[in-house]
């Protein structure tokens, strides 16, 4: 009995954050009074302003042998700030600058790949310089940003409910319902597993392994680029240090969702799972007063320990 | 040297002697495979013993064991009269016993010299000077042109640079040297040494057998080991089929007792064959072909042998059938898979089921968004999976769950579930048991007799006696075509040695490559004799004394970051918190080592332990570098932020009295970097540093020679920590007060100074002085930029396009190393 739930426990990873979120909630609960069913809907639309970009770093993490995508707060950044500049209050003030952010998300997906397929730079090297180029783009429209006109679609899709549930749940929820089915249900979703556990046997297998790693880096981009826009909304403009946090908020979600970080297994649910937990974590902190710097603490500490617990490398099962 | 004389002398009666190591009843299984069982073997000191077998036999199973590599699941071993405890038996105690082996997979470390080489297997000769590598540029002399005379191998050449030959000659003498030997192991020795180096290794053996030692010589040059050895055993399916004195035995003899064909069987299969004439599915030509052959057709309903020594050519043949269709002179008619004999490496998705591991063959061809339904599916692969006779019941275990043979079927039902025309085997019998090969070449002739054309490549020569021709390669071409009845172990054995016209292409483009290496290594320093002379050109003043300490200042924190990142980026691994690690020492150093100097300093003493640790842990539990230091940063950050919320603080000043020394003439800032680059070659140089870089490339060899990777990996982390400390403390006594936020730039900037200095992000190639120069040069940029009116906004977008253009230009000499 108790064999069958570890097992069960190891193959569907998830579990473990799910129950974090529950017993932090549960504490939270009978701990605070401060912490109800309204506090709890802030936390879902932080969570899923984070569920986003998880989502794209877990598909680049699983594409294996240590890829990881650190450009995704520079992406969130710039996008914001393409957003504030290019938006006008009217239909056509949202297409463009949807239009633009896509663009540039697609642009610099395919950049990073190509440092990474082409030139053989690490995945973490090349996306840590498309950072900095990045970064001073958006200290250049930094100078330009005067008023952020918002469109009112795009509000609404940032802060608008339906029924009292926060629009912005619903999309997160949306974009992790489509990742699930076509990692689950799709070749692609194979192809990238078997890419991410062995790549030379997956191009022996026939997989085109170049295209698909490219398109992970791609899916990455966009889904950061489409959360800067929500953000720039949300927040009702945009500001430098904006995408920081989803550095290693990002990573984190996908460490502690169960996802492999040696790549070729994922978990959309253990992502969801995590990216409620982490930001669970940080509210927690927050009402308790902890300053940002004991929040930064913690976090860091929280992905090093799950990261040392789950060990790195890709286990057997006859070890 | 002595030579043949010394041949002829051979103590013929060991037997009388009590044996210097001697194994009993030795099993060993991996999975259902018997690599060993029941295997007695021993030999006398002064002997020379002969060991052959086909691959696969167990020859380099038994050797690992009596080398404390493996540990056998039963049987015993005495050695030099001792009995040897076998559970706790270790590469290290057989080293101090007098075992050394030389391995035929090489274990040199390919980024150390020669004498370091020598260094990391005999650490017992190390004296405490600056100057302890001369001993091993002695040593390593010595021993080289004590077995190969007139060799004239410069022991400051870097292994990467050298010749099969030279690495394998560096090999032998350096295994050979030990003081403590009694007992050498030569595992394919002479596989690339031409035949006066194959001479002078014999000779040294037959001496070194009269000193006394015993030398166990494997070989499938069968007529060398029958003219060196005093005694032949021959291993067969992991057993000792056959033993005797070298004086009465014969080729024949040993061909027979390693197993040859059973020629009955062979007969049958060739009936079955003779109707089979398809399309031509592969044309070879042009470079390709050894002379002026006429161009290789291979047909479908054919099975082609691809032989030849290890290394060829043969390996590259299918590589390229199988990467295009057409070029270099191949032309390949329909789609191919590629079944690799590696499993481990090349074959098995080893988180997924027997199931999903076959049906990838049919998915990875289809377009991303199809969908797959699995159970849908499952009819096809099961047809597949019994056509090999593989128990369809097990489709649903974990790939890893199934013993090799099996796990090699499914790899190719994974082939065959398509109707690929073409499939290229890898050697795919690797490590199969005897019956699963048998079965095997059932099921290769099926899928040829259904209309397809195999292209096996194989290590064990008796294998092509299942083809219906073999190509056989050498220098990397294909020199003999032998067909049917032809076809013979020794037919082609004799063809593998015979030598294609020499190839005289290499010498240019060593020669090409060299100067793009030294291009790369001369960027640092050419770029800042570059920015320095653009700087003075603007402002003559910058090269005054006081101009340059100016400018140098915040260059010290950059060089001392960037060396801590260099012995990082040394063991092939990235520091993502060295910046953040700085702030927090200016932080820590500018606060609380201000008001309370030995508090202060137990922290920091605890930090640089905290990052030990963190190398510890990253080591120990195999987990990615980036993912911890980047975890880490963040620690650090916050515990800065909660120490000093905003920016203030002051210097001790007894720390800024320490930075601020003068020696006249010289601007302090000047002295610090030149110090800094001092430390940093003297720790790269010493012994210690050896073995950081040594792990940096061949983990594996280190570990055999006895190397903890954990401890080194304490220490590497250490070393980073400690530098990085000194970063902090130098910023607070220059800048007299602290930021948290102040590090954050430098991660990236040290990076790109490593990067630039020369190193490799792989490979544990780095350059101490090098780092230095690309440190003060990329300091001076962001100098120089201001001093033309560039915003500095535009910084972080230079260094970062500068990172990428250095690796690119870095890349593009890997590729002409790959290609020359």
């Amino acid at each position: 009995m108790a064999d069958a739930l570890l097992n069960a426990a190891q193959r569907h990873r998830w579990i473990w954050p799910a129950l974090g979120v529950l017993l932090l909630w549960a504490a939270l609960t009978v701990l605070t009074a401060r912490f109800s069913l309204h506090s709890l809907s802030g936390v879902a639309m932080s969570a899923s302003f984070l569920l986003m970009p998880a989502l794209g770093q877990m598909l680049v993490i699983t594409t294996g042998r240590g890829n990881i995508d650190l450009s995704i707060p520079s992406v969130i950044t710039v996008s914001a700030y393409v957003t504030v500049v290019t938006a006008s209050s009217g239909m056509n003030g949202f297409w463009l600058p949807l239009f633009l952010v896509i663009v540039i998300a697609v642009g610099v997906g395919l950049f990073n790949a190509m440092l990474l397929l082409v030139l053989r730079i690490p995945a973490m090297i090349a996306t840590l310089a498309t950072g900095y180029i990045l970064a001073t783009a958006t200290l250049l429209v930094n100078a330009r940003v005067s008023i952020f006109p918002r469109p009112p679609v795009l509000i609404w899709l940032a802060t608008g409910r339906i029924g009292g549930l926060p629009v912005i749940c619903l999309i997160a929820l949306t974009v992790a319902a489509v990742v699930g089915i076509v990692l689950a249900r799709t070749a692609f979703g194979k192809q990238l597993s078997a890419v991410g556990q062995n790549i030379v046997a997956a191009r022996y297998a026939g997989v085109q392994t170049a295209r698909l790693i490219a398109s992970a880096f791609v899916a990455s981009s966009l889904l950061a680029s489409l959360t800067g826009m929500l953000l720039a909304a949300y927040a009702g403009g945009a500001f430098l240090e904006m995408g920081a946090p989803y550095l290693l908020q990002s990573v984190g979600a996908v460490v502690l969702g169960g996802t492999l970080i040696a790549g070729g297994s994922a978990s959309v649910l253990g992502t969801f799972f995590g990216s409620f937990l982490l930001i669970l974590i940080v509210t927690t902190m927050q009402i308790a007063g902890l300053p940002a710097g004991a929040q930064d603490i913690l976090q860091g500490l929280v992905i090093i320990g799950v990261l040392s617990i789950a060990g790195g490398k890709l286990r057997s099962r006859r070890d | 040297m002595a030579t043949s004389p010394a041949l002829k002398q051979r103590p013929q009666d060991h037997a009388s002697l009590p044996p210097l190591a001697a194994l009993t009843r030795i099993a060993k299984t991996y999975g259902d495979t018997h690599a060993n069982s029941d295997v007695n073997f021993d030999i006398a000191a002064g002997e020379v013993v002969g060991l052959v077998g086909a691959n696969g036999a167990g020859k380099s199973t038994l050797m690992r064991i009596l080398c404390g590599v493996t540990e056998p699941n039963s049987g015993a071993m005495r050695f030099d009269g001792q009995e040897i405890d076998l559970a706790v038996y270790s590469p290290q105690q057989a080293r101090e016993r007098g075992i050394r082996i030389v391995w035929q997979e090489l274990s040199l470390s390919p980024n150390l010299s020669v004498a370091e080489n020598f260094y990391v297997e005999q650490p017992q000769f190390v004296r405490r000077s600056a100057f302890w590598l001369r001993d091993y540029h002695r040593l390593a002399n010595e021993a080289i042109e004590r077995i190969f005379p007139g060799a004239a191998i410069s022991t400051r050449r870097l292994v990467s640079d050298m010749t099969i030959a030279e690495r394998q000659m560096v090999e032998i003498s350096r295994a050979a040297c030990d003081p403590r030997l009694k007992l050498l192991i030569l595992d394919e020795p002479t596989s690339s040494l031409g035949a006066e180096r194959s001479r002078q290794l014999r000779d040294f053996v037959r001496a070194l057998a009269g000193e006394g030692k015993a030398v166990i010589f494997i070989s499938h040059k069968l007529s060398e080991v029958l003219s060196l050895c005093d005694r032949v055993v021959a291993m067969r399916n992991g057993r000792i089929a056959w033993e005797k004195p070298a004086n009465e035995a014969n080729i024949d003899d040993l061909v027979n007792a390693m197993g040859g064909a059973g020629v009955g069987q062979r007969a049958a299969r060739r009936d079955s064959r003779l109707e089979a004439a398809g399309a031509v599915q592969v044309r070879i030509d042009g470079p390709w072909l050894a002379g002026d052959q006429r161009p290789v057709e291979l047909r479908a309903g054919e099975v082609i042998g691809l032989a030849g020594l290890e290394g060829s050519g043969q390996k590259r043949l299918l590589q390229a059938l199988f990467a295009k269709k057409h070029g270099d002179g191949l032309e390949r008619h329909g789609p191919v898979r590629y079944v690799s004999g590696d499993r481990q490496l090349e074959g098995v998705f080893p988180l997924w089921t027997v199931l999903d591991n076959v049906l990838i063959g049919r998915v990875a061809q289809w377009a991303g968004w199809r969908p797959v339904n699995v159970q849908k599916n499952r009819p096809a692969v099961e047809k597949a999976a019994q056509r090999l006779s593989l128990d369809p019941g097990r489709l649903d275990s974990n790939i890893l769950e199934l013993s090799g043979g099996n796990q090699q079927k499914a790899l190719v039902a994974r082939a065959l579930i398509d109707e690929a025309g073409i499939i290229l085997l890898d050697d795919p019998t690797r490590g199969v048991d005897i019956a699963a090969k048998r079965d095997f070449y059932r099921v290769v002739r099926e899928i040829a007799a259904a209309g397809r054309l195999v292209i096996w490549l194989s290590t064990e020569d008796l294998e092509f006696l299942e083809c219906d021709r073999v190509l056989v390669f050498s220098g990397g071409k294909i020199v003999t075509e032998l067909r049917g009845e032809a076809i013979s172990e020794e037919a082609i054995v004799a063809s593998s040695f015979a030598k294609p016209e020499k190839s005289a292409q290499s010498a240019p483009a060593r020669e090409d490559r060299s100067l793009l290496t030294m291009l790369l290594k001369s960027i640092p320093f050419v770029s800042l004799v570059l920015v320095f002379a653009a700087m003075t050109y603007q402002n003559p003043l910058v090269a005054s004394g006081f101009g340059l300490q100016l400018l140098l200042t915040p260059a010290v924190t950059l060089v001392l970051i960037a060396v801590a990142q260099m012995f990082i980026v040394g063991g092939s691994e990235i520091d993502l918190g060295v910046g953040n690690f700085c702030g927090l020492v200016n932080v820590v150093s500018a606060t609380i080592l201000f008001t309370a100097p030995f508090t202060g300093g137990a922290i920091l003493i605890g930090l640089i332990a905290a990052y030990a640790l963190m190398g510890l842990l990253i080591q120990a539990r195999a987990i990615p570098a980036i993912v911890v230091t980047l975890g880490a940063s963040f620690v650090w950050a916050g515990l800065g932020q909660t120490i000093q919320p905003s920016p203030g603080g002051a210097s001790p000043e007894w720390l800024r009295a320490m930075f601020s020394f003068k020696v006249p003439g010289i601007p302090t800032p000047l002295l610090l970097i030149f110090l800094v680059g001092l430390a940093a070659y003297s720790i790269d140089r010493s012994p210690a540093g050896t073995i950081l870089r040594a792990f940096g490339s061949n983990v594996l060899a280190l570990r055999r020679a006895g190397w903890s990777h954990n401890r080194y990996s304490v220490l590497r982390y250490g070393i980073a920590s400690i530098f990085v400390m000194i970063a902090g403390l130098y910023v607070t006594a220059t800048n007299g007060a602290s930021d948290i936020n102040a590090g954050t730039s430098y991660t990236l900037l040290g990076i790109a100074a490593v990067v630039i200095g020369g190193c490799q992000l792989l490979g544990g190639v780095i350059a101490p002085l090098g780092v230095v120069a690309g440190a003060v040069t990329l300091a001076l940029i962001g100098a120089l930029l201001a001093s033309l009116g560039v915003s500095t906004d535009y910084n972080a977008a230079v260094q970062g396009t500068l990172l990428i253009l250095i690796l690119a230009l870095q890349a593009l000499a890997g590729w002409r190393r790959s290609r020359g």
